[in-house]
């Protein structure tokens, strides 16, 4: 499995490396969205969002837990910072909110153990030129048979070498 | 004695009422996983029809997963709510059972499959004892494969029930000696609820209605992984 590294040097270039991926997505899939705050979790979303033929913008659901959009494909949007237990994650009830649509789980690398084992991890930090603040590194990590499947799908959608 | 039994450990929503361990209705919803705006009409259509008061009940019965969470959930809360205002026990009986019961003539072992999700299933494995069913296994939650290769080991004829077993079918595929049960056995049966449970009653095996739980199997008080990064 080989991890796919892109460099955005702006939010809208974020945002379009998830509209890109719209492409590749379909229903059932999770994408494990990881970052520091401010790494640009949400923007990737976003664009996911367009991507995805989601009329209005989105919001991040960091209060809300969860938030169910109509496009092309349903989109679930999902922010853990709020929650510590899995317990509060499970009351999510994901399971059944997003087995036909794509979830997309904000800071979902500290759930990952309850999350589909088949996923996407797409995975935000600043850098790596400290000096220029609204450049970002994106690694995306296919996990699963079906990630690995779509990952020359995956390499052309958002044009990674 | 007339028991009301629920079961809403799949996307089925299953209630049935029961006097002296006969089926008097039942009411099954397939597929649209929308326990909480299901249940509470079709237990009050299901009293109606039957006319059956609430306070007659003697017993409220629960399949108690494992399942689907908030399946789970709306059918464990909903019996334990009926309990405690009309004052009656609970039955907890796990679903896997429910689809295992009606398999008992079936002559062989009856592995039972649910869809766990997360590409996963929960499983028990049953015999046909006389007058029932015997559970061989424990409760468990895995992926397919692993259940396939404990069957493999096992080289018992086997009966496959369950909505987990379509699924999985490739894997599945692999055993010589497994047959599906059909779609008829794909999840819990609330008429078995209203037969299993009524037995327990009279045997006065009942749980609190406090202390009754949804069984997850998968470990839910665990802390997520935050480190030091909040």
């Amino acid at each position: 499995m080989t991890d796919l590294a892109l460099l955005t040097r702006s939010p809208t270039e974020t945002r379009g490396v998830g509209r890109a991926l719209a492409a590749v997505v379909r229903p059932g899939d999770v994408l494990v969205v990881a970052g520091d705050l401010g790494a640009g979790k949400t923007t990737f979303v976003q664009g996911l969002a367009e991507g995805l033929g989601v009329p209005d913008g989105i919001v991040s659901p960091t209060f809300t837990l969860a938030r169910e959009y109509e496009g092309r494909v349903r989109l679930v949007h999902v922010d853990l910072y709020r929650l510590d237990r899995a317990q509060e994650l499970l009351d999510l009830g994901l399971e059944d909110l997003a087995d036909d649509a794509v979830l997309a789980v904000e800071w979902g690398d500290v759930a990952v153990a309850y999350l589909a084992p088949e996923h996407l991890e797409v995975r935000l930090a600043a850098g790596p030129d400290a000096d220029a603040l609204e450049h970002r590194t994106l690694a995306l990590a296919p996990r699963g048979r079906s990630w690995v499947a779509r990952q020359d799908a995956l390499a052309a959608a958002v044009g990674a070498a | 004695m007339l028991v009301l039994a629920i079961d809403t450990a799949t996307p089925q929503v299953a209630v049935a009422l029961g006097d002296d361990g006969r089926v008097r209705g039942e009411i099954r919803l397939v597929g649209r996983r929308r326990h909480a705006e299901q249940l509470a009409p079709a237990i009050a259509y299901l009293g109606e029809q039957t006319r059956v008061r609430l306070e007659q009940l003697a017993a409220v019965a629960v399949g108690i997963g494992p399942g689907l969470f908030t399946g789970l959930r709306v059918g464990v809360t909903t019996a334990k709510v009926m309990a405690q205002t009309l004052r009656i026990p609970v039955v907890a009986v796990p679903s896997p059972d429910l689809v295992a019961y009606p398999l008992r003539h079936a002559g062989r072992l009856i592995a039972v499959v649910l869809d766990a999700r997360r590409r996963e299933v929960f499983h028990a494995r049953y015999r046909p004892v006389p007058g029932g069913v015997q559970r061989v296994s424990d409760y468990a939650v895995g992926p397919a494969a692993d259940l396939v290769a404990e069957l493999e080991a096992g080289a018992d004829e086997v009966l496959l029930a369950g909505d987990g077993v379509e699924p999985n079918r490739p894997q599945f595929a692999s055993l010589d000696r497994a047959e599906e049960a059909g779609p008829e056995f794909e999840v819990p049966s609330a008429t078995a609820l209203v037969e299993l449970a009524t037995g327990r009653v009279e045997r006065e095996e009942f749980t609190s209605p406090w202390s009754v739980q949804p069984m997850y199997l998968r470990a839910s008080d665990a802390e997520l992984a935050w480190g030091q990064r909040r």
